[in-house]
């Protein structure tokens, strides 16, 4: 469902070039849960955006849904981020002047949900994630690791086939990020597709697959089981021990 | 998809930049509209038909030096010499010249001045029979002077038995309309109105009756003495600039002073309004100015402020046109509740205007007027500002500031 081949992104500055990915591959199927890790600056978070089509990508192809994402228009983009992708950033980034309730309907105002179906939604996802009784408070008054599951429950209230987490416990203490774990260890397995970006290899290995990021190419530890490249197989036990 | 409501509530939320940037919509509204309508009022003024083809017309004054001389004889060949003048229409003499803010005024009576009563304020001019042609004034019903009703004296002992009246002041003093032919006391001088004249102006537009004009056939010979002159428009200049020669050529002992355009006089006449008006409008547009840079300034500082949650709207799928929209409306709620509050101050300003400056009523089509004015300035203001929001990358989102 997720297909992407050989995509580069570099990044062009006045007289330097960064290659932040390059031949990248990547197929996922519907319902896998994928933790990426990756020493800084490796291309985890390019690899993210691009996946998320946040930002362009330089070469190559990419595919979502059968829908060649290259080919679309900014528009178009932005519409298919809105139907099929939901988002979980490291630092919730909820709107400080909504609500609870006004935050997650936020992207179902962009798809022109009516009224009555937003709010049944909204309901049942702050549910989901245990804050329904806070509905109408402020991001303010949450702690971070309650902050995090309504930024969960605005991902998941537009139903999307894919969750782009960004190191969604990076800013948790030990407890609150395992609660939020296991909140996305239940979503996936509800049938949601998760695609996971962390350091932490605690919780990357509670994840059925891991993929690596090292300098802008994939290593896919479930692949590379069976045929591996020596080469990236050299750069990922070398990133090991740099991490 | 309008987001009136999330939007008015976020704003509710963080209430001190929208409440500074309402005031100052409130107050550009109030006064400005204010300004606006006393502009156009002192425009309609200035620009007010005064009934004198200003620009065919130019006054001066000769001051006669030569005792010996018989003035009365000596005016009546300069104002043949004037009239011979290739390009000049007619000239005559006056005591007088209208627009001018100098000239003489009294009241016309319908009775002698022995006697009790009605009298009306009348501003009069004191001329021969070229005066009503000389001013370009044309007459409504009856007839001109003839040269013999003229009389044309250093003393008042003899005095003039006819007078020219502009309607507005046959209206005044006979109000069934029908002056022609009756007769007003001047004083104690009895004046039969031969003839009923087009509207003119006295020598005050801000006279309490500045239509209220009579000419009485009177030429009081002196040694000071006014002479009207009208032109072809065309030639008024050229005429202006030899008169002096010409007015000395025809007798060497006098002095010509205060030529001027008949505009020119009405211009300088009216100085302060003029000032008044640059200054209404210059306030004008510096407060629209302020308020629009206002604009701009505030949603250039909440982008700035909001660069994440832009990014994070683009991220959830925003469209562009989304965001700009955003922006818009959040600036059309301030904009709303700035023009309510300051279209009420603007009326209660206005009252006040009227009971402590005796300013016109405020008309509120100008109160109107200027919040449409103010609500397009300030979504203008907006648009840039809002437009680079949207172009913000949705990729900010996922970059830890």
């Amino acid at each position: 469902m997720l297909s992407m081949k050989n995509i580069s992104k570099v990044y062009q500055t006045e007289k330097v070039q960064t290659h932040a990915l390059r031949d990248f591959n990547l197929e996922v199927k519907e319902g896998e849960f994928i933790a990426v890790t990756g020493p800084s600056g490796s291309g985890k978070t390019t690899f993210l955006n691009i996946a998320g089509m946040l930002e362009p990508f330089s070469g190559g192809e990419f595919m979502l849904d059968n829908v060649n994402v290259g080919s679309l228009s900014d528009n178009e983009r932005a519409d298919l981020r809105n139907q099929k992708i939901g988002f979980i950033f490291q630092g919730f980034n909820l709107i400080p002047d909504l609500s609870l309730y006004e935050n997650i309907e936020v992207p179902l105002r962009y798809r022109g949900i009516k009224a009555a179906e937003r709010k049944l939604r909204i309901e049942e996802c702050l549910e989901k994630v245990g804050l329904a009784s806070r509905a109408k408070h402020l991001p303010q008054q949450l702690s971070g690791g309650q902050q995090q599951r309504v930024a969960i429950a605005r991902a998941l209230a537009g139903k999307p086939r894919f969750l782009l987490a960004d190191e969604p416990t990076g800013n948790l203490d030990s407890l609150m990020a395992r609660q939020v774990m296991e909140l996305l260890e239940n979503i996936n397995s509800e049938g949601s597709t998760i695609i996971m970006v962390t350091h932490d290899q605690e919780l990357a290995r509670r994840a059925p697959r891991n993929i690596q990021v090292v300098d802008g190419q994939l290593a896919d530890f479930t692949l590379y089981q069976n045929k591996s490249s020596d080469s990236v197989a050299e750069r990922v036990q070398q990133s090991m021990a740099e991490v | 998809m309008l987001e009136i409501k999330p939007i008015f509530n976020s704003l509710l939320r963080s209430k001190a930049g929208a409440i500074m940037l309402l005031i100052q919509i409130a107050i550009t509204t109030a006064i400005v509209s204010n300004a606006a309508f006393i502009a156009k009022d002192r425009i309609d003024f200035l620009s007010q038909e005064t009934g004198y083809p200003e620009d065919e017309i130019f006054s001066f004054t000769t001051m006669t030096f030569d005792k010996e001389l018989d003035i009365v004889q000596k005016f009546e060949e300069t104002e043949t010499m004037l009239r011979n003048i290739p390009g000049v229409k007619n000239a005559s003499l006056f005591n007088a010249v209208p627009l001018s803010g100098s000239g003489s005024a009294g009241g016309l009576s319908l009775k002698p001045a022995t006697e009790e009563g009605p009298d009306v304020r009348a501003a009069y001019f004191l001329a021969d029979e070229n005066a009503l042609d000389t001013l370009g004034v044309n007459l409504l019903e009856g007839r001109n002077f003839r040269p013999d009703e003229v009389i044309m004296s250093a003393s008042r002992d003899v005095f003039p038995e006819v007078t020219i009246i502009t309607q507005a002041l046959g209206l005044e003093l006979f109000p069934t309309g029908d002056a022609l032919g009756k007769t007003v006391y001047f004083g104690v001088a009895p004046l039969k109105i031969i003839g009923i004249a087009e509207p003119m102006k006295s020598a005050w537009l801000k006279d309490s009756r500045p239509d209220n004009v009579s000419i009485i056939p009177f030429v009081g010979a002196s040694i000071f003495q006014k002479i009207i002159v009208r032109t072809e428009p065309e030639q008024r200049t050229a005429i202006m600039r030899q008169i002096e020669d010409l007015m000395i050529q025809d007798h060497n002992k006098r002095v010509i002073i205060g030529l001027q355009g008949m505009d020119e006089d009405k211009r300088d006449n009216n100085a302060s309004d003029i000032l008044m008006l640059r200054m209404l409008i210059t306030l004008i547009i510096v407060l629209v100015l302020i308020t629009g840079l206002g604009i701009f300034g505030l949603t250039v500082f909440n982008i700035n402020k909001r660069t994440k949650q832009i990014g994070t709207r683009r991220a959830l799928g925003a469209r562009k046109s989304a965001i700009v929209r955003y922006f818009l409306i959040e600036n059309a709620i301030i904009c709303v509740f700035g023009l309510v509050l300051g279209s009420i101050a603007a009326i209660f300003m206005g009252q006040l205007l009227l009971e402590n400056y005796s300013m016109p009523a405020l008309d509120t089509f100008y109160v109107l007027m200027t919040a449409l004015f103010v609500f397009i300035a300030s979504l203008l203001s907006v648009v840039m500002p809002a437009t680079k929001a949207a172009n913000i990358s949705p990729s900010i989102a996922t970059r830890s500031i």
